[in-house]
């Protein structure tokens, strides 16, 4: 019986892959920070006992916020102003691990473009700028 | 999380779609390193997921300022019936979906050449396929992505359909692929409930951090099990999951309680 070769494995799709997964790790890490915070910090403007328990008392999210010493609900830009808290850090790892998509697909899109496909270059370049464009478009309506 | 607590429905579909992401976005490396995923296929599907995932998860929170409670009932019915809906795909093709065979050419497939293999463990050979249906599936991953945007659920288990059935993809490139694909969707999807304020760090953070250590674990284990497996395995949860989700929201648009479940 003939011994089968492995296929290779495009370069361009390991690139998006070790990028991605490597990203992920760090914001892993930064997530564990932040909830660890969470639970250890004395007082917060988002108290997590209190948080807690208003999410499993089935409460709505601006419901939830309003009984909060922040008093209102957050948005991505309000966490940035909050990341003196454990929470904001577990929001804030979250983001980054969400952000690392679009570096990756430019990253990739570069590979694919010299390995002549330049069709999916062109798609994976419109992918990638709308993954980094989605997070400004509720700040610009 | 939606069949089985009260906790409210924007809140668990964020956390649905941070614990679906990060599980793509992890099993990313080990799927691309061993050549599973596609990369073309990725691409093909980016914009349109990514798109149609905005949109849904827009969609979502707009309709829940409208509808209270009836609308968290209506979801969850929704879904139900969705997932179950997918399940029976998958019994019915049987077997065959586990390494489709293209009877006849498509040019557009061709003409992007959408054909590539990938080396089976289980059978010890390399197993080519020719994608087929681009703009069809094209068109379906779009209206994936604005469903797995409006539930929380990053559509995953929907391109898998799309891609197997639609594209005769294998099983286990599909799975691989809608995993990468799921957690580029879902990265445009989260941020209409990051801006109000539902995605709760403290909340998702366990389960996320599960599903990272489950899609390492899974993308391993993805390449040496068999497509027959894997296929079984979909209906099993596909089924489960829609039968609690149609009885949660029976239980919420009637005022019933329904025993044992």
């Amino acid at each position: 019986m003939p011994i089968q070769k492995k296929p290779p494995i495009p370069i361009s799709g390991v690139i998006y892959g070790e990028f991605i997964y490597w990203c992920t790790c760090i914001s892993a890490i930064i997530v564990v920070f932040g909830t660890i915070k969470s639970f250890i910090e004395g007082s917060s403007d988002i108290p997590v006992e209190q948080l807690l328990d208003a999410v499993f008392a089935g409460q709505s999210a601006d419901t939830i916020w309003a009984s909060l010493p922040i008093g209102s609900t957050p948005n991505a830009l309000t966490y940035l102003s909050l990341l003196n808290t454990g929470e904001a850090i577990t929001v804030l790892g979250i983001c980054l691990g969400v952000l690392s998509v679009g570096p990756a697909i430019f990253l990739s899109a570069a590979f694919m473009w010299r390995s002549k496909n330049k069709f999916f270059a062109i798609t994976a370049l419109f992918s990638g700028i709308f993954a980094l464009v989605a997070p400004f478009v509720f700040f610009l309506t | 999380m939606l069949a089985f607590t009260s906790i409210d429905t924007l809140i668990i579909r964020s956390t649905g779609l941070v614990v679906a992401m990060f599980s793509g976005l992890v099993a990313s490396g080990p799927f691309m390193r061993k050549g599973l995923a596609d990369i073309k296929l990725v691409f093909l599907g980016a914009l349109p997921i990514l798109l149609g995932g905005f949109l849904g998860s827009f969609a979502a929170v707009k309709l829940s300022q409208h509808l209270g409670e009836t609308g968290d009932s209506i979801v969850r019915l929704t879904l139900g019936l969705l997932l179950a809906a997918i399940a029976v795909i998958f019994v019915l093709g049987g077997a065959s979906t586990e390494y489709p065979q293209a009877r006849t050419k498509s040019r557009l497939a061709t003409k992007l050449k959408l054909r590539h293999m990938y080396w089976e463990e289980t059978l010890q050979k390399p197993v080519k396929y020719n994608a087929k249906n681009v703009k069809i599936a094209v068109f379906l991953l779009f209206a994936v992505g604005v469903t797995g945007g409006f539930f929380g659920l990053g559509g995953g288990w929907a391109v898998v359909p799309v891609l197997n059935l639609v594209m005769s993809v294998p099983l286990k490139v599909s799975a691989a692929t809608s995993g990468v694909l799921l957690a580029m969707g879902n990265s445009a999807a989260i941020w209409p409930y990051i801006n109000i304020g539902a995605l709760i760090g403290v909340v998702a953070a366990p389960w996320m951090l599960g599903q990272i250590i489950g899609g390492i674990v899974g993308a391993h284990i993805l390449s040496s099990i068999k497509a027959a497996f894997v296929r079984k395995l979909l209906i099993f949860m596909l089924l489960l999951t829609s039968f609690k989700l149609f009885s949660r929201g029976l239980e919420g648009l009637f005022n019933i309680s329904i025993p044992m479940i």
